[in-house]
Parts: structure tokens; C-alpha cells; sequence
């Protein structure tokens, strides 16, 4: 009896899992006497957010979210690059950087306040049109004008 | 010992397969998503005319609660200039320099200057450093509220110290 559960428990999954599962929707069972000392393969059996999981199998927010977080870090690192070997790279690294990284944050701003699906839907396209423009005078700016590093400086300069 | 037997393979079955209607026998299943919720939530709300709770308008404000609206309004602030400054690049006639001498020929006194400066820096500087302080809550570090006030007034001194030191140059 104890090979059923040991097996019924750890197939399909492997046993490592079993450590790390949500116990969302579990319920208490009765425990048979034997596996008291084992509950946690009981949860492990009632683990119900595989059930969310495969309702809807995108990835895509928590990756989007991992992508911000990296983003950000890059563009910390960035600013003492752009400061001690100003370049058109960093000129464009920077426009590139700023400009996705604002559109992803007012992108969370609209989130926050649009609600909707026309809205939102309206919102997001305004948002993307304003990125792209915002964008391409960047690029323009850093390919016709000074560029962005030496327009700080120069205006530090005054 | 038949019916621990029964249960036990029961759930054998569950596990390998997804018949997931077994288990919930005891447990409401969640088959819409959270958007689709969301989105019945709100239609509702409008279509019942609800009015919203107040907010803003009662809640006491915390040095938290502020930070976090600065950083937002920051952001929003530090976003908008970049793109108007974009559009500017690409409307305008002219060059940077161009502009450069043009303000200089106004010959605004160097405290507005400054002042002017720390309009810049300061709203930089705060957003970069509370970005790092939302970073390190990212990583699951800072949230003991002590913590938080803590990580928060460091964040206000060192963004006013920087931007007072960078407009000063």
C-alpha cells in the first residue's frame, strides 16, 4: 500500500515538484495512519493550479515582467557607460533603451487606470504611436544633431 | 481497506490524467481567467451605476504611498519630456546648439539656471534610485515595513543630496 502511494504520487511529475507545490484549493484528507508522516504527498495529489495552468498555458505576462525588470537593469548600467565613453552605440543603445522602457511603464500606467476593451485597445494604440514617434526623433536627433551624450554635456556646459 | 485502496488509486488516476472534475468534489473550479474576471467585474460595476470608493480623498497618507505616486509621477514626467523633447528634434528647425545659444542670450540669472537644472536631476534621480529600491523588492528583499521607511527616506535623501550636487556643477 505504501508503493501505491509512493508511485500514484510521484509519477508524471518526478519528486522534486512535490516540494515546491501550491496547495490552493486543498482540502484536508483522511490521512491513513501509515502516511501520517508523509502529508505533504497527500497535497501534492489535490494540487489544483495544474488545473489553472492548463487553462490558459501563456507564459507571456510573467515574461513580460522579467523582461522589464532586465531592462531596467540595463539602463542602470547605461548611465556610467554614457558617461565615461560617450558614443553613437550608447547614443542609440540609450534612445532605444529610454524609449521601451517608458512605453512599458506608461504601458503599466494605462493598465492601471483604462478600463474597457475599447479603451484600452484605443490607449495602447496612442501609446504605441507616441513610442514610435518618440523613437524616431531620438534616432534623428542622434544621427542630425549632436546626440544624446553630448547634448547633456552641453547643456551642462552652460 | 477497500475504500483507502479506492481512494488512494482515485487520486492515482487524478494526477496522471487530466480529469480534474475528481478532485474538485469539494472545491469550486476556476475555469475563466483572471482578465475575463476582471472584465465582468468592471461591466458590472458600470452597468450598476456604483459609485467608487473614496480613496485618495479619506485614506491617510504614508511616506510609502507617497513615494510610490512620486515614482509613478516621475516616470510619467521623465517619459513625456523625452518624447516631447523627440518631437521637438524632429518639428523644429534648426539645431541643439541653435537652441543652446538661444537660451543663453535670454540671460536667465544662474539661480534660475540652477533651479532649472534641478528640475531635471531631481526628477532623474529620485526615479532611479526608488527603481532600484522596486528592483530590490523584485528579489523579494525590503518588504518589513521598518525596511520599507528605512530604503525609503535613503532613497529621498540621496535623490535630493545627488540632484542639488549634479545642478550645482
Amino acid at each position: 500500500m505504501a508503493a501505491i502511494v509512493r508511485l500514484s504520487a510521484v509519477c508524471r511529475r518526478g519528486v522534486k515538484p512535490l516540494f515546491y507545490q501550491t496547495t490552493l484549493l486543498a482540502r484536508p484528507l483522511v490521512i491513513p495512519h501509515k502516511h501520517q508522516e508523509q502529508p505533504y504527498m497527500l497535497t501534492a495529489r489535490i494540487h489544483a493550479s495544474q488545473a489553472l495552468y492548463a487553462a490558459s498555458g501563456s507564459k507571456a505576462a510573467s515574461l513580460h515582467w522579467t523582461a522589464e525588470r532586465m531592462l531596467s537593469i540595463l539602463l542602470l548600467a547605461m548611465g556610467p557607460v554614457a558617461y565615461f565613453n560617450p558614443s553613437p552605440v550608447i547614443d542609440y543603445s540609450l534612445a532605444a533603451a529610454l524609449t521601451l522602457h517608458g512605453h512599458w511603464g506608461i504601458g503599466q500606467v494605462v493598465t492601471d487606470y483604462v478600463h474597457g476593451d475599447a479603451k484600452i485597445k484605443m490607449a495602447n494604440a496612442g501609446l504605441f504611436l507616441l513610442s514610435t514617434v518618440t523613437f524616431a526623433g531620438l534616432c534623428y536627433f542622434n544621427y542630425n544633431d549632436v546626440g544624446i551624450c553630448k547634448a547633456i554635456g552641453l547643456l551642462w556646459s552652460k | 481497506m477497500a475504500l483507502l485502496l479506492r481512494t488512494l488509486a482515485r487520486q492515482g488516476v487524478s494526477v496522471t490524467r487530466p480529469q480534474y472534475s475528481v478532485l474538485y468534489r469539494h472545491a469550486a473550479p476556476m475555469g475563466t481567467t483572471a482578465k475575463e474576471e476582471m472584465n465582468k467585474f468592471w461591466s458590472k460595476n458600470a452597468r450598476l451605476n456604483r459609485p467608487m470608493s473614496p480613496h485618495l480623498t479619506i485614506y491617510k497618507w504614508s511616506v510609502p504611498m507617497m513615494m510610490s505616486v512620486t515614482h509613478r509621477g516621475t516616470g510619467v514626467g521623465l517619459s513625456g519630456a523625452i518624447s516631447a523633447f523627440a518631437l521637438a528634434a524632429l518639428v523644429l528647425p534648426g539645431n541643439y546648439p541653435y537652441y543652446l545659444d538661444l537660451i543663453h542670450s535670454l540671460s536667465i540669472g544662474p539661480f534660475l539656471i540652477g533651479l532649472a537644472k534641478f528640475g531635471i536631476t531631481f526628477p532623474v534621480s529620485y526615479h532611479t534610485y526608488n527603481g532600484i529600491r522596486h528592483l530590490w523588492w523584485d528579489i523579494g528583499k525590503g518588504f518589513k515595513i521598518p525596511e520599507v521607511y528605512r530604503t525609503g527616506y535613503t532613497v529621498i535623501g540621496l535623490s535630493i543630496i545627488t540632484s542639488i550636487a549634479l545642478a550645482a556643477i
